[in-house]
């Protein structure tokens, strides 16, 4: 196995533990009920902390083992869990995350810098352990703070003399060829105590011509002195769990527990009894005595598989079954985590981004095949090239659908942001979060992360009012946040709303106008007023706070969206709360477009974006015509974009909808539908607003696309359609 | 002219701003630049940033830019804009004759390299100007504005304008006449 690619997936992982964590901790914030995301908490301390351990990152250890030892106390209920744990387990996610991402940047020791802050998490998690004192914590040097109490339940009655605990171990006969080190395990044993005896058990090794040398074929019995609870000690083998039989008896257990190991073991009793004798778990008196009894089987659950740890342990008495239980559903969770994982695999984006370009090219020489197909009016070759563009239109889609994720992730960064934000306003605000299933491209959605900040920082800081006033307006003093999401003809649309104030439609015009953004005489509709917080330099918020107030940020929101070729929207109601709406493509490589022609130029429409083509019609003297009974207005192409020529004897009316919106479009030809590779237009024509790219076509021609939504906002602010503003 | 030749001197990358640090610094450092003709007058740019001359051919109209933006064509599959460079000089779109050619040029734009088509009259060739033959541009006497100059050459006995590519094609005086234009069409 080669480490560094091995490392690679240690950070992968590490970061998405943490994630895990940060959104488990967030969640017993918001629930109140514990215990599943606590034990999803711990799971994920415990497995950054046994990764880490396999490549000595000795610094990741230590730390993570005292957040661990905190969280076992948590589960065990010796602890509960408040607030400021809550800030400050949070804190040690992202302090981990730093050392992960450290790490990521080549560094495996501990940074000095940093340590100081390690250092300070490391006494205020020892701070809130149920000992609360000096005595547990480690000095800083040590490599592992000790456990406070071993978690175990002790049989006083008839209890050995052993103070150690026993660990027996047999290692599957794959540890070697799945790339585990046997020994690299009981050295990290040696690292949570003192390994007192240990003894080899070799029976299992076949006569030297039928041995297989990738093969393990030992088993080791070891008397084992720690501090350590069972959890640890067992975390220890979890990389190897699934394939070896591991047993571990507890220290000052009944000797009988010894007796039923060896029974269930497969090596030869007598043997096997002078093997614990010689690591000094039992001593020989006492296992006569116990042999003895062997005659007289007491215990029912002797025929339990062996491979049954769990069951082993509840015939031993030492584990209640509810613990156990909840471990195995545990162990089944993470097997079947682990199949979906085997499932899936992971892939460069480069090379998902190279296969997106090269599809855009097939795509291109398609279209030009079909054109010369048809120009030749070959019907074989037509009918090849009718199939051959069919084909390559499915291997669009799945080449998109490879980009495609889950919006999910992104809004549950959002649990964090929120919960520390609202902490630092003082004010008590919930997150709700819906619609995480809604897919849409990755670059998309690695785009879509700043303006969301900025959108929800901004409802929560101007958006929700302070608790008092919430109250003396009749809502309940928790304010909330709501991200939605949902698919809307060809687009993703992300809705970002609060429950609180609402937007001043006064103060905001009185603003504009003392800005100079709007004539004072300028009649606007509601939604003009509100959409004029996107206005570069407008901040209606009299005090300026250290998230938003500065101006910037609803501007920047709006280009970035834009930059996207999305579009966003804010509608309000006074007291009820405000709800901006962002309307974003799903991709932005490939669309279906639409083609038509007016003069000598070729436009390309999204196709999701129209309902249907109508013949050119009109109302004498009006700019809108009757579809089926319902005003259309209407826009001619050629003289919003002063194209030379007449216009032909028999134009066409593209019927366009945008969200509730409707207008028609006068074009000179319909041109029939197109797959349109979006090629980005150079930076130049960023002030030409209606036109969102450009694509080639079939015939090598150059066509533009056209943005209908800023198409739209564009007519209706000429006032040319007015009624398309209402 | 100060002004330009301190402009010149930052834009180091420009080849006649080269010409002009070698000329201040002594060194006879010879150029290779192309030589073109927009109507009767000639001009010239360095070669270095020249990627190609092709035919004058099918080109998309953009909407709604200034009449100095011809419009796009489609180069191996990537889209570039094309400038007409006389109506950039504010003497009238250039008339497409048979000699018409698009020069492929890389300039540095805002955000690394950017590559751009020039609509010229027609090409003539490469000629070699020595540095000692190029003199600072005039402050005033040029039919251009005297901040697209980076030099005037000699030539075969002949001056030749050297243009500044980098203020010819700037991507945010464009953007700002498109500006302008956008808001002509929406008054």
């Amino acid at each position: 196995m080669n480490l560094d690619e091995a490392l690679q997936t240690f950070i992968t992982e590490s970061r998405e533990l943490l994630e895990d964590m940060e959104n488990a901790l967030l969640n017993v914030d918001i629930a109140g009920e514990q215990g599943e995301a606590i034990n999803a908490i711990f799971r994920a301390a415990h497995t950054i902390k046994g990764s880490a351990g396999l490549f000595s990152l000795d610094h990741i250890v230590a730390f993570t083992h005292v957040v661990e030892s905190l969280l076992d106390e948590v589960r065990d209920g010796r602890v509960t869990l408040n607030d400021e744990m809550i800030v400050l387990l949070l804190s040690c996610c992202d302090y981990l995350s730093g050392m992960t991402d450290a790490l990521a940047a080549g560094q495996l020791e501990a940074d000095p810098d940093t340590a100081p802050e390690g250092e300070m998490l490391l006494q205020q998690l020892r701070r809130h352990m149920a000992g609360g004192s000096a005595e547990h914590a480690a000095p800083a040097e040590a490599p592992l703070a000790v456990h406070a109490e071993p978690g175990v339940e002790r049989i006083d009655q008839d209890r050995g003399d052993s103070d150690y605990w026993h660990i027996s171990l047999r290692f599957g006969r794959g540890v070697l060829q799945n790339g585990m080190d046997p020994i690299a395990f009981l050295r990290y044993l040696a690292k949570l105590g003192k390994i007192v005896g240990i003894a080899t058990v070799p029976d299992a090794l076949p006569a030297a011509d039928d041995m297989d040398a990738e093969l393990c074929y030992l088993g080791f019995e070891i008397a084992f002195d720690s501090t350590a609870d069972r959890e640890a000690i067992a975390g220890v083998f979890e990389f190897v769990q699934d394939d070896c039989e591991i047993r571990i008896i507890p220290p000052h257990s009944k000797v009988s527990h010894y007796v039923d190991l060896i029974r269930a073991l497969p090596e030869q009793a007598a043997r096997l009894g002078e093997i614990l004798v010689r690591c000094g778990s039992v001593t020989a008196h006492e296992l006569e005595g116990a042999l003895h009894q062997q005659a007289h089987p007491a215990n029912p659950q002797d025929d339990t598989p062996p491979q049954q740890l769990g069951s082993i342990l509840v015939g031993a008495g030492n584990v209640p079954p509810v613990v156990v239980e909840a471990a195995l559903a545990k162990q089944k969770q993470v097997s079947e985590q682990k199949a979906q994982e085997s499932r899936s695999i992971r892939v460069d984006s480069d090379k998902l981004d190279r296969l997106i370009d090269l599809v855009g090219e097939l795509i291109i020489a398609g279209a030009r095949a079909n054109m010369i197909g048809q120009h030749i009016q070959n019907t074989e070759l037509q009918e090849c090239t009718s199939t051959l563009s069919g084909l390559v239109e499915e291997v669009r889609d799945a080449a998109l659908e490879l980009r495609m994720v889950k919006i999910g992730a992104t809004f549950n960064r959002f649990q964090r942001v929120v919960h520390d934000v609202a902490r630092e306003l003082g004010k008590d605000i919930g997150l709700i979060v819906d619609g995480e299933d809604a897919e849409l491209d990755k670059t998309v959605v690695e785009k879509i992360g700043d303006p969301l900040m900025h959108l929800v920082r901004n409802a929560m800081d101007h958006g929700i009012e302070p608790g008092d006033v919430r109250v003396a307006a009749g809502k309940p003093a928790k304010g909330m946040i709501k991200l939605n999401a949902f698919h809307e003809s060809g687009s993703i649309v992300i809705e970002v709303s609060d429950d609180g104030g609402g937007l001043r439609k006064e103060k905001i015009l009185a603003k504009a106008v003392e800005r100079g953004l709007v004539d004072p005489e300028r009649k606007l509709s509601d939604s003009e007023i509100y959409n004029l917080i996107f206005e570069a330099g407008f901040s209606t918020a009299e005090k300026i706070t250290n998230l938003s107030g500065r101006g910037v940020g609803m501007d920047v929101v709006k280009r970035n969206i834009t930059a996207l070729r999305g579009s966003v929207d804010v509608s309000s109601k006074e007291g009820a709360g405000t709800t901006v709406t962002v309307r974003l493509p799903l991709t932005l490589a490939i669309i279906d477009g639409f083609l038509v022609q007016v003069g000598g130029s070729v436009f390309v429409i999204p196709l999701d974006m129209i309902e249907e083509c109508i013949e050119y019609a009109t109302e004498p003297g009006q700019d809108y015509c009757n579809l089926r009974g319902q005003v259309l207005p209407f826009v001619r192409l050629r003289s919003l974009f002063r194209i030379d020529g007449a216009a032909t004897r028999r134009e066409s009316i593209v019927v366009l909808k945008l969200g509730n919106q409707r207008a028609g479009l006068v074009v000179d030809t319909l041109l029939g539908e197109f797959q349109t590779v979006i090629k980005p237009l150079s930076p130049m024509f960023s002030e030409v607003k209606c036109i969102s790219g450009s694509t080639i076509l079939g015939s090598g021609e150059v066509a533009l696309i056209l943005d209908v939504a800023a198409l739209m906002h564009t007519v209706s602010g000429k006032g040319t359609v007015a009624a398309l503003a209402a | 002219m100060q002004n330009a030749a301190n402009h010149l001197a930052a834009n180091a990358v420009t080849y006649g701003s080269s010409a002009i640090v070698a000329l201040h610094s002594g060194a006879a450092l010879p150029s290779q630049f192309l030589t073109f003709m927009l109507g009767d007058d000639p001009y010239a740019v360095g070669i270095l940033h020249i990627k190609e001359i092709i035919e004058y051919g099918a080109l998309a109209t953009v909407p709604m830019m200034p009449p100095c933006v011809r419009g796009v064509i489609n180069l191996r599959g990537a889209v570039v804009p094309v400038m007409d460079l006389s109506a950039r000089f504010e003497r009238g779109p250039s008339a497409i004759g048979k000699r018409s050619c698009i020069v492929i040029v890389e300039v540095d734009g805002g955000d690394g390299k950017q590559v751009l088509g020039m609509l010229v009259d027609a090409v003539n060739a490469v000629v070699e100007i020595a540095a000692g033959d190029i003199e600072p541009a005039p402050s005033f006497g040029t039919r251009i504005r005297p901040d697209f100059i980076a030099g005037i050459g000699k030539c075969n006995g002949k001056f030749v304008i050297l243009l500044d590519i980098g203020r010819v094609l700037s991507n945010e005086e464009i953007v700002e006449m498109a500006r302008g234009t956008v808001a002509g069409y929406h008054a």
